[in-house]
């Protein structure tokens, strides 16, 4: 009984862990501009970060090195150090993104200025970090993100035409007012959303905080192999509810109460608080596991003492790195920008910096001196090697298309 | 020395022909025991190669194999690669000069023990 | 493009069977492949630093390596302002290397694990001075997480 608990907790967790603001700006941004014409992008990136997830994890569980020592190890200092500067970047892009995120859906509840809430914000993931336990952590967010799940019945209440939804799932095709570079620039953006690098450093860290061995292996894969389709589902309902109520007005969503609307027609007063909570537990997680991976990325390149399951005095330099983070991110946000557009852009960049991440993972995950009989099988590696050549392709089509585009407007 | 001053250095042979460059350097573990819990690792050859880059990824030395498409062009990319033991070297400081008579030597790791415990 | 020699412009076949080695009777380590940029954890598994650099010292104890006449010694790990010169060239002087000294390595894996405890190593100044003068002296900074 214990162990289904187990079981299903990681799963609940791996869903709501799953979603962020990057997923749900930018699949209610392409729903409301392609409908379901892109959802197929959406499988795409859930079976790579299964994948990536996977190996980053089972690296983790057997071998004891968390991502970011693999990459400076294979990569030597200078390629790692290179992607470092580009990792921690996007990271603390993603990060501001996250705050702003809790702050704007703060507002929604309370009709206060996001300013006054942003750094009530930063300081409450800051004070988490500090004193929380990982577990407590990661448990609690994840399941207070399950609340999302009122997207997908708030997609139902809507009583949508099924069939053309299915039908440009299915049979996705460009709408006729969008050009295909616009297209395939949104489709880059979606992949970035559903494989940050950062999901994967703080997979891979997470694995040692919670002291992973190989035994752990098969519970980890469950929660990944379950979790992620099912958050890529609710991914794909997010799109649906926007599709539904925006794309005939031809209105694009540009704000978080534009995000959330199709749910509160849909569902009313109830719903629209519960889709609030779920938006602050996303973001606020998503903002933890940003957080913690601006530490893990720097410590494990340059080898300092890092982990929550240290006293922060114990890992200083790990510490104080977040501390440093948390300050930017809500410096940043105070000069007014808006969250909405950091998140479309630190999507893109996610896409551009995956695969240094991805290659010296694929290598580690091959090699017997780390993994013992534990590396990768024939099938993995043939997926593997596919998802390369997408990552790499999403990786140098992204930057020329961002400026072919004007990044999608 | 610290041992970047070695690494990434072109090596020519004592005519002044370029023969690539300083990929790796090869350490036995059969020095004097210094007053640790290891003896202390001894230089023991260089490990010269047409091309820098990619190859401290190390797929031209050891039985990785897999994934079978990358490993493959990896190794053929350092195809050429030689060591030559430290003995051979007739100079260090800037590029790396070879004795006269240098033999080279194939650069296969010369045992598969490293392998992780749980095997 | 990193720099290469043309293969037809080297004076051997890059496709020649070479002999191989007899198996040297001590432990062989590839310096890139196994030190270079690895973790060193010490006695208690606290991570202290990656490995930046090595030491190379003659038998003698000089640093002043000049040829493969004599035998050459790895004498200790190097870390800190080190790493600068592996980004981007130059040097640092001797007396701003941070070395943890050979003896002090008791095994070499994925990880370089040292004997002795990390706190009685110089180079995790830096680590100290963030703790006892940041970090340390925020409330809860001493505590476990709770």
């Amino acid at each position: 009984m214990k162990r289904l608990l187990g079981v299903a907790l990681g799963v609940l967790t791996a869903i709501g862990g799953f979603l962020d603001i990057g997923d749900l700006v930018t699949n209610a941004v392409v729903g409301s501009r392609f409908g379901l014409n892109l959802a197929w992008v959406v499988v795409v990136g859930v079976v790579g970060i299964c994948l990536f997830a996977q190996m980053s994890g089972r690296v983790a569980a057997v071998s004891g090195r968390a991502t970011f020592e693999i990459i400076r190890e294979r990569l030597g200092p200078r390629t790692a150090g290179a992607n470092l500067v580009a990792s921690f970047l996007i990271n603390l892009l993603t990060l501001t993104a996250e705050v702003g995120g809790i702050a704007l859906a703060l507002q929604l509840a309370s009709s206060v200025e996001p300013r006054l809430w942003i750094p009530v914000a930063g300081l409450a993931v800051w004070l988490v970090i500090w004193r929380a336990k990982f577990s407590i952590l990661e448990n609690v967010t994840g399941l207070l993100g399950l609340t999302l799940v009122v997207f997908a019945v708030a997609l139902f209440l809507l009583g949508p035409d099924w069939s053309e939804l299915a039908d440009q799932a299915l049979s996705p095709t460009v709408p006729g007012d969008e050009g295909h570079a616009v297209y395939w620039y949104y489709a880059i953006a979606l992949f970035g959303a559903a494989m940050t690098p950062y999901e994967v450093f703080f997979f891979s860290s997470g694995a040692r905080e919670e002291k992973w061995t190989v035994k752990d292996l098969s519970q980890s894969r469950l929660n990944v192999l379950v979790g992620f389709p099912l958050g890529g589902i609710l991914s794909v309902a997010i799109a649906a509810c926007a599709a539904v109520v925006f794309l005939p007005a031809s209105v694009e969503v540009s704000s978080l109460s534009q995000i959330v609307l199709p749910v509160a027609l849909a569902g009313g007063k109830l719903a629209l608080a519960v889709v609030i909570v779920g938006i602050v537990a996303a973001t606020f997680g998503a903002a933890l596991e940003t957080g913690l991976s601006s530490g893990y990325t720097l410590a494990q390149y340059l080898g300092w003492s890092w982990g929550k399951f240290r006293r922060p005095a114990q890992a200083a330099r790990f510490h104080l790195t977040m501390i440093i983070a948390l300050l930017v991110a809500v410096a940043v946000l105070m000069t007014s920008v808006d969250p909405i557009k950091v998140t479309e852009f630190s999507v893109v960049f996610s896409a551009v910096a995956l695969p240094l991440t991805y290659l010296p993972i694929l290598l580690v995950a091959n090699d017997p001196e780390y993994m013992g009989k534990h590396v990768n099988g024939r099938v993995t590696n043939a997926l593997a090697l596919v998802y390369l050549v997408v990552i790499l392709a999403a990786s140098l089509a992204a930057i020329p298309l961002m400026i072919a585009t004007g990044a999608g407007s | 020395m610290i041992l970047s001053d070695l690494l990434d250095a072109p090596v020519r042979a004592a005519s002044g022909d370029l023969l690539g460059y300083v990929v790796d350097v090869r350490l036995v573990l059969d020095g004097p025991l210094d007053g640790g819990i290891l003896v202390t690792p001894r230089v023991h050859g260089l490990l010269v190669s047409p091309r820098t880059g990619t190859s401290f990824l190390g797929y031209e030395r050891t039985d990785v194999r897999s994934p079978a498409l990358l490993a493959r062009w990896l190794r053929w990319r350092h195809r050429g690669t030689f060591l030559v033991r430290w003995s051979d070297v007739a100079a260090v400081g800037g590029d790396v000069t070879l004795a006269q008579d240098y033999r080279r030597w194939s650069p296969t790791f010369p045992e598969t023990v490293h392998q992780h415990p749980t095997t | 493009m990193s720099p290469r020699v043309r293969r037809t412009a080297l004076p051997y076949d890059v496709d020649e069977d070479l002999p191989r080695e007899p198996t040297p009777a001590g432990r062989v380590l590839d310096a890139r492949l196994h030190l270079l940029d690895r973790q060193t954890l010490d006695v208690d598994d606290v991570p202290v630093a990656c490995v930046d650099d090595l030491e190379v010292r003659t038998a003698s104890g000089s640093g002043d390596v000049t040829s493969g006449a004599s035998p050459a010694y790895v004498t200790a790990l190097l870390s800190g302002p080190v790493l600068g010169t592996r980004l981007f060239g130059g040097r640092p002087p001797a007396s701003r290397l941070h070395r943890i000294l050979w003896r002090n390595v008791a095994d070499v894996g994925t990880t370089v694990r040292l004997g002795v405890r990390g706190e009685d190593l110089d180079v995790l100044w830096v680590e100290r001075w963030v703790r006892d003068h940041v970090v340390g002296r925020i409330p809860g900074g001493r505590h476990d997480p709770q």
